[in-house]
């Protein structure tokens, strides 16, 4: 047993010393959850429309608001930057709750949020705002779009009713890969 | 926060092992090693084996293929892929390599948490729930034989063990008779298994009594993760063959379901001194899971299973007459079933369930007992917030156990014929400050039982994050383990003196037997728990707790007055050891595991259990056990496992395991490297192939304890499995 022990070990420490410096480890051809969620979020910009007299000009920016905890570290910011939709570039803001978020095409309400979500959703209610969320409820409080993990794949649901009264139209190509969730009683967007 | 799962934050469905590569932007080929840096590398690594070539040939193989994976990191120069040049369906197929689901899932708990995810399942070659278990810090896990396994938490490790509470899907497997668990017959297909989660300490406040030194959670998958037909045909060495075969099915979309059935066979194996023992077993069982949901805020869970079990030991028992000992293979018969159901509901900031179970086993053996328990409990829990801080769950909870047994000579309870109610009620107010920076949790549980009336068992946590990545928390907690209904009602003969012979030198033959008293008190324990997390990265989390344990009144054997047996004529004298409890002390530990992955492709685990026990008499106590350092528990264990990612979905894992020695039990410290691969030919695919102590370090893991079972050995064993599922899984 002592020699078969001596060559585990020796084998171990072989391993040890051909294997690089960690610190160069850092994500390589990983993609991360909030890569991946950035990559959505640029595409539902492509596949909605925002009612007729939202922007002012054809190249004013879609205006992104990330509201509260960015545990992302500002991947959005980074993946958007100098990327166009139909013309348009993207802005990305840092709100914290409170802030005013009349002035965004976009919110994304990050999980820092969940215990203001009604609040929140309450008071953007009637504007034309994509609302995203990454939380259990999201869609069914009346976010529009919200983002779920499953079988650790980004998927994401759908209230269509909230997108509606947001004057917000989603491609039916979009919707064909969502998951449609219903409002949930007593907690109408109204 | 469900009494039946930890405090989760996220309501992620955890995966079934995918490892798939394939990602739209495909660049996570690796790329070949070229044929000078492999020529090198032979060259630097000489091996002077004097084992077998073939062992030297794996060992080569598997550090071959990890240096080659390190030196061909040459391809990532490209980085992270351009999401915004990807289609969304290319999005949805993107697989998120989240940080370790383990410290995610638990980065909120003020307790020392750790959860075995399927993952942790198939990489470890468990064949069962037991082997699972040893990759846990703080947890000491020791096979006995074949069928019988000593787990406990945090100390005092028996067959028999008794302070760590068990449940299945919110089910308590623990058996009042002794107030421990039959692993023998806890059995789930572990590919059913979502996750397992250990909590080492107190879990009292939510799960109750005898919840002592921990409480581990086995939660099986919803239904609506098991959809589609499975079957896993596995064989081997020990474990001769284990099948399964489940199916996964829809009642349109109100409801899912699924049913299986399961069998396996385990070899007996060989005692320390070479001999044959007779630990065999098979085992058949069945079971269905069913979730409905009623309406958007009702779901329904109904689960049960039957179980059918032989096994065998190897077993030595007192006699009154000459040779005054016994020793022949005994064979065991348990069989039994359970059957729960549970009502959710939630809606806004506020949810109750409503649970009942039945849970009905039988044991019969030739020789040694018989004993039909069935067990009937009804739970009911609301949690909802008081305002912007405050979450406040209680609950109360109705449990009756009825007991019926048939003594034999070693082994008698009385009475043989009882039914016994618990009552329990708990509250736990949750405060959060700051934010959410810091989070307070006190509450407590209050029971009582037919044998020491009312328990008060509160709690106080707190909770901080540090930081973003970092948090720590501190707890204090008071924990009982009411008797058992051994400990009321038990006489167990444990060995016999022949007349004449010392220490006795009686004309009768002499009995030493343990017995159970009405007198018997409630084992207590004060625990201070400290711990601390931090997730540093993507792929970096590590998690460290340590705990100090004040007990009081912990269980001796005294000697009683002995009495003679036997009407008319005498028979025997008795000389009776009566359990009280007066023993006590304090016992430390700390358990600090890590999770990193080093590449991508590459995955390091590592746990370290530090527990040291200075358990002792009362002054007054008159056992004549002595005081032994440790008891039956080792002072160090290791566990350090890496999974690699090979190309053509194989997966290769290997595991290097020790444990210290048990001196008190003559069991020396033992080393164990185990591994194998994991292959995915196809989507409904998975080979797997595994070895558990490949250098064949044969040990036993303990002594027995109560009953004579004489331990087998673990010597190398190995399994092959083959899993096809269809359908979308």
């Amino acid at each position: 047993m002592t020699r078969g022990i001596r060559i585990l070990w020796v084998s171990l420490v072989c391993s040890a010393l051909a294997f690089p410096c960690p610190a160069q480890t850092a994500d390589s051809g990983d993609s991360s959850e909030y890569l991946i969620k950035a990559g959505f979020i640029f595409n539902f910009a492509n596949l909605m429309q925002w009612p007729v007299n939202t922007f002012s000009n054809p190249d004013s920016p879609i205006v992104i608001g990330v509201l509260g905890t960015d545990t992302s570290g500002g991947i959005l910011d980074e993946v958007l930057a100098g990327k166009k939709v139909n013309g348009r570039p993207f802005a990305v803001r840092h709100l914290k709750r409170g802030m005013d978020l009349k002035g965004c095409n976009i919110v994304f309400v990050s999980a820092s949020e969940t215990a203001h979500l009604d609040e929140i959703l309450h008071l953007i209610r009637n504007l034309p705002i994509l609302t995203i969320g990454e939380t259990p409820s999201f869609a069914q409080r009346g976010g529009i779009i919200n983002f779920i993990v499953v079988d650790d794949k980004i998927r994401f649901e759908v209230n269509v009713e909230a997108a509606k009264q947001a004057d917000i139209s989603i491609s039916s190509r979009l919707l064909a890969l969502a998951k449609i969730v219903p409002q949930a009683d007593g907690s109408k967007v109204q | 926060m469900n009494k039946y799962e930890v405090t989760l934050q996220t309501a992620v469905a955890p995966t079934r092992g995918n490892h798939s590569w394939k990602s739209a932007s495909g660049s996570c080929a690796l790329n070949e090693p070229s044929r000078r840096q492999t020529r090198t590398w032979r060259a630097a690594f000489s091996v002077t084996a004097n084992r077998s070539a073939c062992l030297k040939r794996i060992l080569v193989t598997v550090f071959a293929t990890m240096f080659i994976a390190t030196s061909a990191r040459g391809d990532t120069g490209q980085g992270a892929p351009d999401v915004t040049a990807m289609s969304v369906e290319d999005l949805m197929n993107l697989q998120v390599t989240s940080v370790s689901k383990r410290t995610q899932k638990v980065a909120d708990a003020a307790a020392a948490v750790f959860v075995i995810t399927q993952e942790d399942i198939k990489r470890s070659g468990a064949r069962n729930i037991p082997e699972t278990l040893r990759m846990v810090p703080g947890l000491e896990v020791a096979r006995l034989d074949h069928n019988k396994w000593a787990i406990s938490s945090r100390g005092f490790n028996g067959r028999f063990a008794d302070k760590l509470l068990v449940l299945i899907d919110g089910r308590s497997v623990y058996t009042p008779l002794f107030s421990g668990v039959y692993w023998d017959v806890q059995d789930v297909p572990l590919e059913d298994v979502d996750r397992i989660e250990v909590i080492r300490g107190p879990g009292a406040t939510l799960w109750g009594a005898n919840a002592v030194d921990g409480v581990i959670n086995i939660i099986t998958k919803p239904a609506k993760a098991t959809q589609s037909g499975l079957v896993q045909v596995q064989g081997g060495t020990e474990q001769l063959t284990s099948d399964t075969v489940r199916y996964g099915g829809k009642v349109e979309d109100k409801g899912y379901y699924r049913a299986y059935v399961k069998y396996f066979d385990w070899a007996s194996g060989n005692a320390a001194s070479g001999q044959t023992a007779a630990d065999g077993w098979h085992q058949v069982r069945g079971g269905f899971r069913s979730d409905w949901t009623l309406s958007p805020s009702d779901s329904l869970t109904f689960q049960g299973d039957i179980y059918n079990s032989r096994e065998g030991e190897t077993l030595t028992v007192p006699t009154l007459s000459s040779p005054y000992s016994n020793t022949f293979q005994n064979v065991g018969h348990y069989s039994g079933g359970n059957l729960l159901g549970r009502w959710t509901r939630s809606s806004g900031d506020s949810s109750f369930s409503l649970q009942g179970y039945f849970d009905r086993t039988n044991y019969s053996d030739n020789s040694l007992f018989v004993d039909h328990e069935s067990v009937f409990d009804i739970d009911f829990q609301h949690d909802f917030h008081l305002g912007n801080a405050n979450e406040i769950v209680w609950g109360v909870g109705y449990r009756s156990i009825q007991d019926k047994n048939v003594s034999s000579f070693t082994v008698s309870v009385q009475p043989s014929h009882a039914q016994y109610n618990q009552f329990s009620a708990f509250v736990q107010d949750e405060v959060n400050f700051l934010d959410s920076r810091f989070r307070v949790t006190f509450g407590s549980k209050f029971e009582h039982n037919d044998f020491t009336g009312w328990e008060f068992e509160p709690n106080i946590r707190l909770l901080g994050n540090i930081s973003k990545t970092q948090s720590a928390w501190v707890a204090i907690s008071r924990a009982v383990r009411t008797p058992a209904l051994t400990e009321e009602g038990l006489r167990l003969n444990d060995v016999v003196i022949p007349p004449g012979a010392p220490p006795f030198n009686s004309p009768l033959p002499v009995i030493e037997a343990v017995f159970g008293s009405q007198q018997f008190k409630s084992e207590d324990l004060v625990a201070y728990e400290i711990g601390y997390r931090v997730q540093a990265s993507n792929s970096f989390s590590a998690d460290i707790a340590a705990f100090y344990n004040n007990y009081t009144n912990l269980r001796t054997a005294e000697p009683g007055t002995p009495f003679i047996e036997g009407n008319p004529v005498p028979t025997d004298v008795v000389v009776p050891f009566v359990a009280k409890n007066k023993m006590g002390g304090g016992t430390y530990g700390i358990e600090p595991f890590v999770d990193w992955k080093a590449l991508s492709r590459w995955k390091l685990f590592g746990s370290y259990t530090f527990l040291h026990m200075n358990i002792h008499k009362n002054s007054d106590s008159l056992d004549p056990t002595p005081d032994l350092p440790n008891g039956t528990n080792p002072e160090q264990q290791f566990y350090f496992r890496s999974s690699l990612e090979l190309p053509k979905h194989i997966e290769q894992n290997l595991v290097v395991r020790h444990v210290t020695g048990l001196p008190s039990l003559n069991v020396p410290g033992y080393s164990s490297l185990d591994g194998g691969i994991r292959w995915t030919p196809a989507p409904s695919w998975e080979i797997s192939f595994n070895g558990e102590n490949w250098l064949n370090s044969r040990h036993t893991e303990f002594a027995p304890d109560f009953v004579n079972t004489l331990p087998t050995v673990v010597g190398r064993s190995f399994n092959l499995g083959i899993t096809w599922t269809s359908g979308k899984r």
